[in-house]
């Protein structure tokens, strides 16, 4: 069973990217990833986000949306999840809220580096589409989480990695046209292309 | 063009050319790459960003006396998310192969910064005949860039368009291979980045690295 | 600023607004989809038997249902492959039922041209779900079909396209001393010189690890329906 939730974190992370495979997360990862400290801010606050609101979600499409799920309330035929869309992304802004109130007021000091990328991260396609993955792959609540984290886990590398790149950059001599979004994207290529080779792992 | 006005010529031309949002704005790339692999799907995703992104502009700028300020984002996601849904459930009865290839990435569309990022700075100070052309505008700059670079992955990577095979079988037989490169995601970066860079050429803008 | 009450007010009233109009647009919606849905799984397990033609040709809703019923013979097969003629497939719950699995028969001219069957298991993200037809000797493949996964477009998602399931036209699932030896998709493309060429496929490059689920899952639910499969063959060769 280990074996399956590690291979499942593998996959997440390196295998199939929720950035470099699925495009997810692009907004932020393409205006933060020009200074390495922010990026590991971001990345951080992701995994953190997305571990949270993949469990969530989870609980919430199991139990209240999916068909046949209120069957505890007596109501076994009603299917709701055509609300799943509006009730993910409530949950994700409340959440973020919610994490952002807890911070400032227990870890002041993590709230001052995080801070500032929570509320970002509310319309981050990564967010929302690892909540839509995990109804649409059917996972079960252990998967959610794993999956969740996993998935951050890959954003949080892809967006540091970028930004060690484009560090590097400023010291090369980039046709003009080509500098800032055209370059990134052609590198976020390459990068992609890198992340691919794992594609051959045997799990 | 002749029953708009310059002013309207204008909200409606300016995001298709030199303020296109996505070169520009650099904003809603994140759904848009997903679903470029062949073109109806990028046609079919762009349609429903027109129709999602015109109606949530028009209804904003409608309301856009009456919303409070404290809760206006989470009243606009409300109105985009029930949107998007709806959309979603139309493309289920009435296009079901589509929406199985879309597969979350209509979802996705909520999160698409410019449907909010228009909302939020046009819809909420501007009039409906306004709100509602810009947010075509908007839209439609977005889909010529989300349909040119699915028009170069599936003529690259499968050698068709629009599922029509166009590359000749003797060019096959001359040794001609389909790209894989561009049916795979890092084809799709590439494909913008190139984009980006002839468009930045034309237009003349650049920025700093 | 406004006072609260307002605001709060002017939000339930939006919400109450939203709600009604996504609940009746699901409501009037719902009937549509649940057609589709299952019109799907008939124009696959019609595909899958080669009776409609290639992923390319549209027909009409209706003439796939006529098509369906013409020439689709379907009943309910038991763990030692005889039929259970109390029920009928739509009636087996998988999540309850075990032992019970569905066979779509091809019918033309009363004569059996062929049997498809549900497939269905993990890939790399998802479970996938398909039909496997094999022809009437029960031992060529006749076809294959994926309705439903949730793989990477490109990459595992290439499993449901022509360029990949037409390879498996033809393929054999025994070996020659009559072993179940299953389908094998190999990693990039199958070496023809090889003996065991006759029931491998090529692979989908990025894809391994949805392709090496399908291995399994494949060979696991032909032989949930190795019984039936001998019987058959029994009857057509007495």
């Amino acid at each position: 069973m280990l074996e399956h939730y590690i291979s499942l974190a593998v996959k997440a992370i390196f295998i199939e990217n929720i950035l470099l495979a699925y495009f997810l997360g692009m907004c932020s990862f393409l205006a933060i990833s020009k200074k390495v400290e922010t990026s590991i801010g971001l990345g951080l606050a992701v995994v953190f986000v997305l571990s949270i609101t993949a469990p969530v979600n989870w609980f919430l499409h199991t139990y209240l949306l999916k068909e046949g799920a209120l069957a505890w309330a007596g109501l076994p035929d009603l299917d709701l999840s055509y609300l799943n869309f509006i009730i993910f992304i409530a949950t994700i802004a409340a959440l973020v809220q919610l994490v952002e109130m807890i911070m400032d007021r227990f870890t002041p000091a993590l709230y001052l580096s995080l801070g500032i990328f929570l509320p970002l991260i509310a319309v981050n396609c990564a967010i929302l589409g690892g909540s839509l993955f995990l109804v649409e792959r059917n996972y079960n609540l252990g998967e959610s989480v794993v999956f969740g984290f996993g998935s951050g886990i890959g954003f949080f590398l892809a967006i540091t990695t970028m930004a060690a790149i484009r560090h590097r950059l400023r010291y090369s001599n980039v046709p003009p046209a080509l500098r800032g979004l055209g370059i990134t994207m052609l590198l976020t290529g390459l990068l992609s292309m890198t992340f691919m080779a794992f594609s051959g792992i045997d799990l | 063009m002749g029953l708009l006005s310059k002013k309207s010529q204008q909200v409606l031309k300016d995001p298709l050319m030199s303020n296109n949002p996505i070169a520009f704005q650099v904003l809603g790339i994140c759904s848009a790459l997903a679903v470029t692999v062949k073109m109806d799907t990028a046609i079919v995703m762009t349609l429903a960003v027109v129709f999602v992104l015109s109606m949530s502009n028009t209804i904003i700028s409608l309301l856009r006396n009456f919303i409070p300020g404290r809760v206006r984002i989470i009243v606009m996601l409300a109105i985009i998310a029930s949107l998007v849904i709806l959309t979603d459930q139309v493309l289920q009865a009435y296009a079901y192969d589509m929406s199985k290839q879309l597969s979350v990435f209509v979802g996705l569309i909520i999160t698409n910064c410019i449907v909010l990022g228009r909302a939020e700075a046009f819809a909420m100070q501007n009039s409906v005949g306004k709100a509602f052309l810009d947010g075509v505008g908007n839209a439609l700059g977005y889909g010529i860039i989300l349909i040119a670079v699915s028009f170069f992955r599936e003529i690259l990577g499968s050698g068709s368009i629009l599922g029509f095979a166009v590359i000749p079988e003797s060019f096959y037989s001359a040794g001609y291979e389909n790209v894989g490169l561009m049916v795979l995601s890092p084809g799709a970066f590439i494909i913008l980045g190139l984009i980006i860079w002839v468009q930045r050429l034309i237009t003349k803008v650049e920025e700093e690295a | 600023m406004r006072s609260n009450s307002y605001t709060l007010g002017f939000t339930t009233l939006v919400t109450i607004i939203l709600g009604i109009m996504l609940s009746s647009a699901a409501t009037l919606l719902k009937d549509r989809q649940q057609l589709n849905m299952e019109l799907d799984i008939k124009k696959n397990i019609l595909q899958a038997l080669n009776i409609s033609g290639q992923a390319d040709v549209k027909l009409t809703a209706e003439e796939y249902q006529q098509m369906f019923s013409e020439k689709i013979r379907s009943y309910v097969i038991d763990k030692t492959g005889h039929r259970v003629d109390e029920m009928k497939p739509e009636d087996i719950d998988p999540k309850t039922m075990s032992g019970f699995y569905p066979v779509f028969e091809k019918v033309i001219n009363n004569q059996t041209a062929g049997y498809a069957i549900p497939i269905s298991g993990k890939g790399l993200w998802s479970t996938l779900y398909g039909y496997l037809a094999l022809e009437r000797d029960c031992k060529t493949v006749m076809g294959i079909t994926f309705y439903k996964h949730g793989e990477t477009p490109g990459l595992g998602g290439e499993i449901e396209k022509d360029w990949f399931t037409s390879n498996f036209v033809g393929k054999q699932i025994f070996d020659p001393t009559d072993k179940l030896v299953s389908i094998q998709i190999v990693k990039r493309t199958v070496d023809e010189s090889s003996a065991e060429a006759y029931h491998q496929v090529d692979g989908i490059s990025g894809a391994t690890l949805t392709t090496k689920g399908m291995n399994i899952f494949i060979e696991q639910d032909l032989i949930n329906y190795l019984p039936f499969f001998k019987l058959a063959h029994q009857t057509e060769e007495g």
